[in-house]
């Protein structure tokens, strides 16, 4: 995937804000949440972890 | 008997989680008269190219307690559960142990953490669960699962890895806790200094201040917090405590 689709392993700022304008974001069950903050990325049941952070399975994240 | 029970790559994005199968699996067999059951443990596995996990490649594991010769019953039961519930282009693997005692796990302990850090093949796992014995099915897809599942078996025997599923999701985020009043909960059996290992004393006070989650350290639901510059503790983010490492718990 574009380099654009993901986030690094602790971007959680950029994770929080983008997580908040997706349409397409929805929760991942609990034991998987990561981040602090409910709404983020790392916590969307639509990212998928890779090596280097966290790609998204549905839309670009920038 | 003593069994142990993994299943894996049971989901895709849109499904319910590998999590909430595992647990009713479990409560299937507690309905059937089986048990008690431990909690469920999350075990974290290799994240690599070439391995095809849905999003995070964990796997999740518990044990529990049968009549003797019930093994057929347990593995009918979590088969066809399985069956019933994994989700379309899933690989779903199941691993079920019969635990003695008096073996020796070693081998499936390595097979477990060289699962952590190691590109694995089916090859490898139905070689390591024949050389114990072991029930290993794949229940649809590629069944690659049965990798996955054979070493959160191993993982959870070895008992110093894994987080517990649904831990400490019940407790007031920003709220302070003693020790003891954390240890009422199931999943923490003890509280300890992650600097030091040092297990805090039931009237020590705990700042949980971010989501945090128990861990199995030395076969124990343990919860790592971090001393404070003044003294006081607070509470481990998951995200730190995910990046702890093999070799904390060593």
């Amino acid at each position: 995937m574009h380099k654009k689709e993901q986030l690094n392993l602790d971007d959680w700022f950029q994770g929080n804000i983008t997580a908040l304008a997706c349409l397409h974001f929805r929760q991942d069950v609990e034991e998987e949440w990561i981040a602090e903050e409910t709404i983020s990325c790392y916590n969307c049941r639509y990212r998928r972890w890779v090596q280097s952070g966290i790609q998204c399975m549905k839309t670009p994240m920038e | 008997m003593k069994f142990y029970l993994c299943i894996d790559d049971t989901d895709n994005l849109d499904s319910i989680g590998t999590g909430a199968i595992t647990e009713q699996i479990l409560k299937k067999l507690i309905d059937h008269g089986f048990g008690p059951c431990s909690l469920v443990t999350r075990h974290q596995l290799y994240i690599h190219e070439d391995i095809p996990y849905t999003s995070h490649n964990s796997s999740m594991c518990f044990y529990g307690e049968a009549p003797d010769e019930s093994l057929s019953i347990i593995i009918d039961l979590a088969s066809r559960h399985l069956e019933t519930v994994s989700a379309v282009g899933s690989d779903p693997g199941l691993c079920i142990l019969q635990y003695h005692a008096s073996d020796n796990y070693s081998d499936l302990i390595a097979f477990g953490k060289a699962a952590k850090h190691t590109v694995l093949t089916k090859e490898d796992a139905i070689k390591c669960a024949q050389s114990f014995g072991i029930h290993l099915s794949e229940h649809g897809g590629t069944g690659q699962g049965i990798i996955g599942a054979l070493a959160g078996v191993g993982l959870r025997i070895f008992g110093n890895d894994g987080e517990i599923k649904g831990a400490l999701k019940h407790i007031d985020l920003n709220k302070k806790y003693s020790v003891a009043e954390l240890m009422t909960f199931p999943e923490v059996e003890q509280v300890l200094n992650f600097q030091t290992k040092e297990r805090l004393t039931p009237d020590s006070v705990i700042h949980m201040n971010n989501r945090s989650k128990t861990v199995m350290y030395h076969h124990h639901f343990v919860l790592f917090v971090a001393k404070k510059d003044d003294g006081s503790y607070e509470s481990l983010p998951k995200a730190e405590i995910r990046k702890l490492g093999e070799n904390f718990y060593a």
